[in-house]
Order: C-alpha cells, then structure tokens, then sequence
C-alpha cells in the first residue's frame, strides 16, 4: 500500500515536471517570446535590450533557465513576472484562487442539486412528456457554448432589461471579495454560476438519469420493489445510491480542473480576474513566470483529483483492483 | 465551453470490460442500422444535420445569386435599396456629438438578411461560409483525434510493458494540461510560426492549424478508455484461446481487437464532432482558432461580441446555428451509442 | 508613451468650467478663486478604471501613457510639461528647478537652480545629489530611454556601456553649496528640456536603490503619493502630507482626497459603471459599439480631444512586394481612409491623413499625395492608379499577411487593409497577434513581417520624435526586437537631412519646422509607410466630475478634476 502511494506520488511529480517543460519548451519556440526587447521598452538602444537581456539571464543555457526559475518557483517563492515588472507570481495566482473557487464551488453546489434533481425527476417519469422535455432541456444546456450564453445572459442583464425590475439587482461585472459584503458578492456570482452550471447539470443530469434506469434492473432493486417498498423510496434508498458513484467520481475530476483554471471562459466573459483568467492573460503576453505559475497549480489539481479518483475506483471496485 | 467533462461522460457510460461482446460479428453492425432507421430522434437529428450542411454547402449560391454580395470584402461605404428605400452599410451616429458607426441591421430581405458586421459585410452569408469552416474543421480534428487516439491506445494496451509506461505518462501530461490552456499555447506558437510538412506549408492563416491542435488536445480523453477496452480485452477468454492456439500477434490485434475498437470509436464520432464545434467556436471566440479573412461560426460571435449593444443579432445567428447543430449531433450520438451498444440504452 | 493608448474631444459643457478654472491656474491674479474653488471642492474619492495595469511603477522605468499621466501628480523632474488645457499642456515650466535656464556654450551647457524647501513624501529634502542620483539610475536600471533620450549627457557612453559603476562625471555636476545642478552635453541639443520633462527624468532620493522598484512605490515629490498597487487589483493615492504647493503650473494642489485606479474590468463594464455613477474614468477607449449611446445620452460627460498621434501601416520596405516603391505607393492610393475613420468611430473621432506629422504638430504642413486630386487634404482613394501601379510592378498574386493587434480595433483595421490588397490581386491574409507582442514582433526582421498595423503616440511634441524615430537609419536594426523603424527603411540623403533640421533647431526652431515640412513630403514620396488616420481621444466621465482639463501632453489632468 505505502508503495503504490509512493509509486503514484512519483508518478504525479513527473506529470508536473512533463507539464513545466513542455510549456518551457513551447514558450522559446515561439517568436518573438524574447522579452528582453519588451522589457526594454519602446525603441530602446540595442546596450539597453542587451544589458536586460544579462540582466535576467535570458542569454544562459536552456536548461540553466529552467532550474533557475523553478527554483525561484518553488524553493525561494519570489519568482517575479517578465511584463508586470516586479511582481510577483506565486501571490498573484493566491489572489486569484478564491476568485476561481468562489464560482466553481457555488456552480458545483448548482449543478450537484440541479442535476440530481433532473435525473431523479426523469428516471422517475421515464418516458413520458417530463422526461423527454428535461433530456432535450439538458441537451440544449450540453450544446450551448459558455462563452456564449455569457454573453447573451450580460447582454440581457447588464443592457437590455438592467433597467427592468427582473435584473436591476445585477452589479457591475467583476468580482467582489466575500468579506467586503457577503450580499454583494452572492448578487455578482449568481449569473456567472448559472452560465458555468448550465453545461453540468446537463452533463451529470444525463449521465445519473441513465444509470438510474441501469440501476433499476439489478437484481436487488426488484428484489426491493418485490417487497413493497414504494417507487420513491426505492429510487432514494438505493437506486440513487449506487448510482451516485461514478457521479462522484466525475464530480471530482471536473471539479479539479475547474478549480485549476478551466473555468477560463466564464471567467473572461464576466471579467473575474480568477486563475483561469490570469492563465489566460499570461499566456497572450507570453509571460512566461507567469504561465508556469498557473499552469503548475492547474496541474497540480487536475493530478491530485485524478490520483484521488482512481484511488476510490481501487476502492469500489474490485474489477480493476484485479488488474 | 469551460469543460473537460464531455469526452469524460462517455468514458462513463461507454464500454467497459464488462460489456464486451464475446466476439465481433456482422448482426451486431445491421441491428444497429435497423435500430436507427426506426429512431425518430435520430432521424430527425439527422435531417436537421443534413439542412445545414447543404446550406453551409450551398454558401456561393447564397452569396451570389441571393444576397448578391461577397461576404469576404470590407463594404464601408455605400448603400443599399431596401423596398425603395437607399439605407446606408454603415450609418455614422448624426444626433448627440455624432460618435460611432452602427452597420445595418437585419433587413429580412436577401441582402443583408441580418445586417452587416464591424466591416459592412453580409452576416447571413458569412454564416454559411463560416458553417462550412466550423463543420470542416470539427469534422476533420475528430478524424485525426479517433486515428490518433486508437493508435495509442491499442499500441499501448495491447503492448504493455515499457511501451504502455511510456505512452501512458504522455497521455496523462497531456490530460494534466487543461485543454483550453494546452489549445491556447499550442495556437500561440503555431499562428506565429510558419512551417513545413512536406511540400504544404502550413502558416497563419492555414485551417490546418485550428483542425491538429482540436484534434490533439482530445487524445487522451478518447486513448485512455480504448487502451482501457484493449487492456481488458487481452485478457478476456477468447484473447487468451486465441494466444493459446498460437495464432501470431498482429492477427489477434487486427481481427479480434481492432474491430472491437472501432465500434468504441464509432461511438464516440457524433459526440467528439459535437464537441469539436464547441472547441472551434471557442479558439476562434479568443481569436486564436480561425483567422481572417475566413470566418468560422466562433470568429462571427467574436465579431458580434462588440456590437452586441447595437447589432446582437451578429452574435445571436451562429450561436444559434452551433447550439442547432451540437445539438443534433448530441442527440444522433445518443441514438447511434444505443443503437451500437444496447447495454447503455438510454431511452 | 504605450501605443495601446487611444482616442479623446470635442469641448462641450463643461468647457466652461474648465475654462474658468484654467484661468485660475493660469496664474495671480486670480490665485483667490483657485483658492475658493480648491475649498469648495476638495475632498472625496474619485475612482478611476483600466482594462489592465501598465506594469511597474517605477516612474524612471514605466513607459506607458496610462502611467506617465498618473506621475504627472506623483513626480517632478527639474522642468515639466505644464499641467494646463490643450495645446498649453505642451508648453515646459520650471519645476524643482526655479526657472528655465539659459544655454551656455552653444547649448552644451545649462545651469539649473533647485528650489528651496521641497520635500520628498518621505520628509527629506530635495538635494542636488538627488539629481545628479536620478540621473545615474537612469543607467544603472538599464532605462528604456537611457541610450535615446538621455545618451547625449556627457559620461554616458561609459554609463551605457558599464551600468554599475555610472557616475555621469562631468556631466551631471551638483553644486551643494550654490544649490545647482549643471548639465554638459557632448552636442547641443534643441529637445534636451523635453527630454528631462518626462517621466523618465523624474528626481527621486538618492537612497533609492538601482533596481526597478516593481510594484513598490519609490517617495516622490508630487501632490500625491501612491499607497499601495497591486497590478491585478488596484492603485491607491492619497495626498502627500509633506506637499506644499510651489508651482501651479508644475505640480498643483489636487482636489481629490484621495484616487482610487481599479484594473481588470472590461470597457463595456466600465461604461456601465460610469453610467450608474460607480466609478468616474476609464482609460482605455470605449468600445465602438457604445459610441452613439455616449454620444447623445451622455454628451455632457464626454470629452473629445485631438491626439498627436497616427494609425499606420508600415511595409517592409526590404520585403517583397513592398520592396518596390510603386506597390507601397499603389497602397497608399487605394486605402479608403474614410472607410477607417468609420472602423473607428466616424469623422467626429477620426481624421483622415496621408502624412506622418499629426495637425497641430510642430513641423506639420497640409498634404496629401495620395488621393484623387493630390493636394493639401485626402479626398477619395484612387483605385484606377493603385491598380495601374501594381499590374507596372509586376506583383500581382503574391502572398501578402497583414499583422494587426488582437484588439478590436486594430483588428478591423487589419482586416479592411487585407481586403484592400485582395482587391489590388495580392492573395492577402491578416495575423491577429496578443497586443504585448505585437509590437516588439513586427520590429524583428527574423519574423519577415510584410505589413502591419500600428500606432504612434509622441513622447514630446518636436517633429523629430515622428520623423527621425520612426524612419531613421539608426532607428533600423536588424534582427532585434528593438526596431522601431519598422518599415526597416534606411534613406542616408534624408537622414542626413533630418540631422540638419535638428541641428537648426537649436537656434532656430522656425526654420527647422519648415525643413520638417519637407522631410515629411519627402518620406511620403517614398512611401515607406501608408498613414491612415489620426485619432481622438474620448474621455467618459462620471455625473459628478467637475473641471475636465485635457493637456494635449498627459491628457486628462486627473487631480484637477474635482468629485465633490
């Protein structure tokens, strides 16, 4: 046992150092990814862009760079940004986490009830008008890209109908700390989580309905409806049950990468400077402590979740344990 | 779409090592066509599929004949006669200060059907040019995603050993970088670069370049359940008889594995183009997917996004047009998978 | 200043009290209204927003137009642009310095005298040492204009060479005693005073170390300080508790409290949060797609205001087809600038332009030579004699890519330019690329950029700094970032007419303007870059701003606007 943790905890350390090299090595391939000239400033003399070029080291060997960086990374914790001069990554990409986790956690809780909600109701009224209407309404919700329904939800809410009484509430786009007034936050996140949920609750509203319906031709579930137990308690009890594990375990991984970044869309769309945002950001300016920085911590998050899902897999199932 | 969790939910429904046939055959192929052809949603999806591709398909006609007018050129100046009435492409503000410019709106009659963009250029028209783009380009990154993805998954299951190690840690680097952010560096460097593949030469401006960085960044959501299936596969009864009666290698791989394979993956087609468009729309939406002057379904939203106070109906028409056909596509996915694969019946 | 800066005005409402104001800066006599007015509407918070910050703010560092206008109330250099409406804003007045000195030696030498009695906002004395100081940090932080500006002091050659041990002897020579500062220069230079007005030239403590200080704010001597700064946050200021007021036109007494610039909310937020009065100001321009809005609900909370600046499009004039003149020439014939000035947000934001020098500009004289009936102004494009100059080129069908910024704007001018060359018979593409590369991507040769769209906003208004920057032969070094003049086109006559004209200058700025005149007909006959159109700046403001001042230097006067 404390092997195979062993073994996965290496395994989950050369994915980070896979990750932190491709994107070094995607970074110097691109031209124009000098940013010694940047740094320098608009029609500086050849000395000026040379020296900055010593200065930051950018003329010492590759593979020197890489160490150098990740040791101020990960060791000395001061690495600072090529376009923001000064700044430093580390406590940006922690400033922006409780942005991301903010809208990832309240769309999670949306869609985790709003889905159990669709897929119960569904499997419940199998094949009638209900079901039918809430499969095409999670589908709908599956095809509508997020960017887009942002877009439109911001057209509606902040211009259209902002002076109608249906969305005069709605503030300003942009993020507004917990603590600086729990209200206001809440009011600012409600858009954005239903824009990010709309796609899930499809997605798991779908995927419980089907393994509900699954669930209730196993053996011990007509066993239970056999005995009497009414339909409802028999779809709570112990079909949901048992089809709640492969929920949880999607739950998990979508929630990583959410957290990690992924998220970046909705984010851009309604102007929250999260991790996803920041990642994005870095990635136009090409700034590379910047993009390591977040692409670590997205990684580090999608690793540890998949770690964490096959782990539970080990758990129960005993088919792949036999592997 | 700021998901990784599509590809994920077929890994979920889709085959496992308990649901394998215990040998391919014909019947199973012919069910599943018999089953489809007396699926109304299925076939529903199908027709609305085939409208749109015939009128992405049928672009010149449209921008030619119709709405005379050639959707790739800037028209800033000049006008129009709408039931004879002369309105202005572009009509600068005349109240207040005079600031701005607002293109025209939907005229409901051919030309400018539903108004012009930032550059005086006919949407409707631009929408079928850019169907035809976003429908290539998801159509032709699922190809190369599937071929991929089998390859590297059967290779990797069927081989075992250093060779399933190595490939295996690729993938999971791979999975590790989330895909928007792994499409964005990739487009970085690749829209700034030009190079060569053989006689092509594939720059900036070259579709080829939305179509591989789509097609690779959903390789190891589709490898990793088809090494799966091939893993479990190796080991299954007929397998071991097969190794047992000393039949060479590649004949098991390619009779009694690569069949199985491909009934996986022909699940996955509808779906995997579904969320190609997705993907297209998206790049194009940060602007690194398609580049002018072509136009995709996601570079027309892109357009629209800055004349959503003005002119929505820039971006409302190919959000629309990618919602109808992902959603066709979703639903003939569910249809096919059903049809091919009983056991995760879903209606 | 960055390029990413944009547009702004047309005077309205509040033009009155600004003008009232500005009178009141003006001088004495009317010292007393200043004072009821500064008692009236001092006080408050006013909130400013951008897109995204500039970076450091380091103000011998930083090198962007949203940023030098907030060291315009944070810093002071010897002289300074005068804080003061319109084309007033370009004029220089003393500033820790007690006056404009006079030049001795030719113009190699200038002897200035500090005040007495300004302080640092950390409570200690300005000193000649300070100044002489500032000056070798403009080294030892390896500055952005240290090898442009600031490379004709004498000792700077060594300085440029060897940053760590910069003294600046003999050219920066402070006088304790006399309380002067004596500059040496190695030529006489007639912008040496716009030089050493901006931001770069600002004087800090002597103790400030030779590092670029980041996010970390550095005492200065300005009516405000800047408190804390976070890039993906906010900025604050508050005044400068050890402030007093010496020079009106230099470095005012603000009227805020205390400033707040947030970063990260988009333009179409922005604009809505001005509307509903949350915030005052936004940098970046707003949107094309809400210009009518503004510009009939909120007229009187918007201000246009000319810009000394120019969209163009340099082609690479060592790059095939725009190696051959007649191909740059058919371009400039067949742009539609109108078309433009409609991509950007009509006539009344835009003008249509076919030289380099900006109106209003030093140097500048009416001219356009291609057009329909070349004369003084642009009229109409000419695509009969484009089409004619590219079939006597021979280039037809050629591969053309168009590279433009991935911001909106820029994009559409972008895409405009590649249908023009499809329909001059160019098989053109255009190349959206991240703005903060942009950039720096067009000025490398390696990247074998044919055309691109770009933008220049003056440091200082002297022809030069449009003329000599951008279409020198020293300007063009190939196979570096840094090369501004991006067409990459070297003319060694006109070169050695530009040193004239600034060699003039010196003594007769008059004459030197008309020898700029030619240079700029000149340049255009060459063609290495097509100008397409001059932009103006809007300013959205808030209900309660009062005062609007905009100096055609920093623009927007910001602590001269009051909230309250």
């Amino acid at each position: 046992m404390v092997f195979a943790i062993l073994q996965r905890l290496a395994q989950m350390l050369f994915v980070l150092f896979g990750i932190s090299a491709l994107v070094f090595l995607i970074f110097f391939a691109t031209p124009g990814s000098d940013p010694a000239a940047r740094i320098a400033g608009r029609n500086a003399a050849q000395e000026t862009v040379e020296a900055i070029r010593k200065d930051f080291g950018f003329d010492r060997p590759l593979p020197v760079q890489y160490a150098i960086m990740m040791e101020k990374l990960f060791v000395s914790r001061d690495l600072t940004s090529f376009v923001n001069r000064g700044l430093e990554v580390v406590p940006q990409v922690m400033r922006a986490a409780p942005i991301t986790l903010s809208l990832v956690f309240g769309a999670a809780v949306l869609w985790v009830v709003g889905s159990i909600a669709v897929g119960v109701l569904a499997a419940m009224t199998r094949d009638t008008i209900i079901d039918k209407g809430l499969m095409i309404l999670a589908l709908i919700g599956v095809s509508m890209p997020v960017f887009w329904l942002g877009e439109l939800l911001n057209l509606v809410s902040q211009s259209r109908f902002h002076d109608t009484f249906l969305f005069s509430w709605v503030p300003g786009l942009g993020y507004k700390p917990f603590f600086d007034g729990p209200w206001l936050w809440f009011k600012t996140l409600v858009i954005p989580w239903f824009t990010l949920a709309a796609l899930y609750i499809g997605i798991y509203g779908r995927v419980l309905r089907a393994n509900l319906v699954e669930t209730y031709q196993e053996d011990y579930i007509r066993t239970a409806r056999a005995k009497g137990l009414s339909p409802s308690r028999v779809m709570i009890r112990h079909a949901l049950r048992m089809s709640l594990i492969p929920f949880v375990t999607m739950f998990g991984m979508d929630f990583g990468v959410l957290v990690g970044g992924a998220a970046l869309l909705t984010e851009v769309v309604f102007g929250l400077n999260g991790v996803g945002r920041l990642t994005y950001q870095a990635m136009l300016n090409l700034d590379l402590p910047m993009i390591l920085a977040t692409v670590m911590y997205a990684s580090f998050f999608v690793v540890v979740t998949n770690a964490l899902v096959d782990i539970l897999y080990v758990v129960i199932d005993p088919r792949v344990r036999g592997n | 779409m700021s998901d990784a969790a599509a590809p994920r939910q077929m890994t979920e429904t889709g085959g496992d090592a308990a649901a394998i046939p215990a040998r391919p055959s014909q019947s199973p192929w012919r069910r599943a066509w018999r089953i489809l052809r007396r699926d109304k949603a299925a076939i529903g999806a199908f027709v609305v599929l085939v409208l749109i591709v015939a009128a992405c398909l049928a672009a010149p006609i449209y921008a030619n004949d119709l709405a005379r007018t050639d959707p790739f050129r800037s028209t800033l100046s000049g006008s129009i006669v709408i039931d004879g009435q002369t309105r202005k492409i572009m009509e600068a503000s005349t109240t207040g200060l005079g600031l701005g410019t607002t293109p025209i709106g939907p005229t409901w009659h051919w030309q400018y059907m539903l108004g012009a963009d930032n550059q005086g250029r006919d949407v409707a028209a631009r929408l079928l040019y850019g169907g035809r783009n976003s429908l290539l380009i998801a159509t032709a990154a699922t190809l190369i995603c599937l071929v991929l993805a089998a390859a590297i998954g059967t290779i990797a299951g069927f081989f075992g050993g250093w060779v399933d190690m190595v490939l295996s840690r690729i993938l999971e680097v791979l999975w590790a970088f989330p895909v928007y952010l792994l499409a964005i560096s990739l487009s970085i460097v690749l829209l700034t670069t030009e190079f060569w593949i053989g006689p092509f030469r594939i720059g900036s401006g070259s579709l080829i370049l939305p179509i591989v960085i789509i097609g690779i960044i959903y390789v190891p959501y589709i490898a990793r359940p088809v090494r799966g299936r091939v893993l479990s596969l190796r080991h299954s009864e007929f397998v071991l008889a097969a190794k047992g009666l000393g039949i060479p290698r590649w004949r098991i791989l390619l009779k009694d594995i690569l069949p199985n394979v491909t009934t996986t993956l022909i699940v996955y087609i509808p779906i995997m183009m579904a969320l190609n468009i997705v993907t297209e729309s998206a790049l194009s939406f940060l602007s690194i997917g398609v580049q002018p002057p072509d136009a995709s379904w996601g570079t027309i939203i892109q357009d629209g996004q800055g004349l959503l106070y003005t002119r929505p109906m820039v971006a409302l028409a190919p959000g629309i047009a990618i919602v109808l056909t992902v959603l066709a596509l979703n639903v003939l996915g569910d249809s096919v998978r059903d049809a091919v694969d009983p056991r995760t019946k879903l209606r | 200043m960055s390029r990413t800066l944009h547009r702004l005005k047309i005077t309205t409402t509040l033009f009155a009290a600004g003008l009232f104001a500005q009178a009141a800066l003006a001088g004495g006599a009317q010292a007393q209204d200043r004072k009821a007015l500064l008692e009236e509407h001092s006080g408050g918070t006013m909130i400013l927003s951008a897109v995204s910050a500039a970076g450091t703010i380091d103000p011998q560092v930083n090198y962007t137009a949203e940023f030098w206008q907030i060291f315009q109330m944070t810093y002071d250099g010897l002289v300074k642009f005068k804080q003061a409406s319109r084309s007033e804003g370009f004029e220089i007045v003393p500033d820790l310095a007690e006056a404009i000195p006079e030049p001795e030696d030719g113009g190699k030498t200038y002897v200035f005298k500090l005040r007495k009695g300004i302080k640092f906002a950390d409570g200690s004395d300005v000193t000649p040492e300070d100044v002489v100081a500032s000056f070798q940090r403009i080294f030892k932080i390896h500055g952005p204009t240290s090898g442009s500006f600031y490379n004709n002091i004498v000792g700077a050659d060594k300085c440029l060479a060897d940053a760590e041990t910069c003294t600046l002897e003999g050219g920066v020579v402070a006088d304790d005693a006399a309380g002067t500062i004596t500059f040496h220069l190695m030529q006489p230079d007639s912008e040496f005073f716009d030089k050493i007005a901006v931001p770069h030239a600002s004087i800090l403590p002597a103790k400030t170390e030779a590092k670029d200080s980041g996010t970390s704010y550095i005492p200065g001597t300005g009516a405000y300080v800047i408190e804390s700064y976070d890039p993906n946050d906010k900025m604050v200021l508050k005044r400068n508790p050890h402030f007093k007021e010496w020079s009106v036109a230099a470095q005012p007494q603000g009227f805020p409290d205390e400033i707040v610039y947030r970063f990260g909310m988009k333009e179409e937020s922005a604009i809505n949060a001005i509307q509903n009065g949350q915030i005052d100001w936004m940098f970046d321009p707003p949107p094309a797609d809400r210009l009518n809005e503004l510009g009939t609900q909120y007229a009187d909370q918007v201000h246009v205001n000319p810009l000394a600046a120019f969209w163009y499009a340099p082609m690479n004039t060592n790059l095939a087809p725009f190696d051959n003149l007649k191909v740059r020439q058919a371009v400039n014939f067949a742009i539609d600038r109108n078309a433009l000035v409609n991509i950007y947000g009509g006539p009344v934001l835009a003008q249509p332009t076919c030289q380099i020098l900006p109106p209003d500009f030093p140097g500048h004289e009416d001219s356009c030579l291609y057009t329909k009936d070349p004369g003084t102004a642009w009229s109409a494009p000419d695509m009969e004699k484009a089409k004619q100059l590219v079939e006597e080129s021979g280039t037809a069908g050629q591969k053309v890519t168009v590279v433009a910024e991935d911001t909106a704007t820029s994009r559409a001018v972008g895409t405009y330019l590649q249908s023009v060359l499809s329909e001059l018979g160019y098989d053109a593409t255009m190349q959206a690329i991240s703005p903060n590369i942009q950039f720096t991507y067009i000025q490398n040769t390696d990247n074998k950029v044919q055309i691109s769209v770009s933008q220049w906003f003056m440091d200082y208004p002297q022809a030069s700094n449009f003329l000599n920057v951008l279409l020198s032969c020293a300007s063009f070094t190939p196979g570096s970032d840094s090369s501004i003049n991006i067409a990459g086109y070297c003319n060694k006559d006109l070169d050695k007419r530009m040193a004239e004209a600034m060699q003039t200058a010196v003594t007769d700025p008059e004459a030197a303007n008309k020898m700029w005149a030619k240079l700029d007909k000149a340049f255009m006959e060459q063609a290495p870059v097509a100008p397409l159109f001059t932009p103006k700046n809007v300013d959205f403001v808030s209900k309660r701003v009062g005062n609007f001042i905009f100096s055609n230097q920093f623009r927007w006067v910001i602590d001269q606007s009051w909230v309250q």
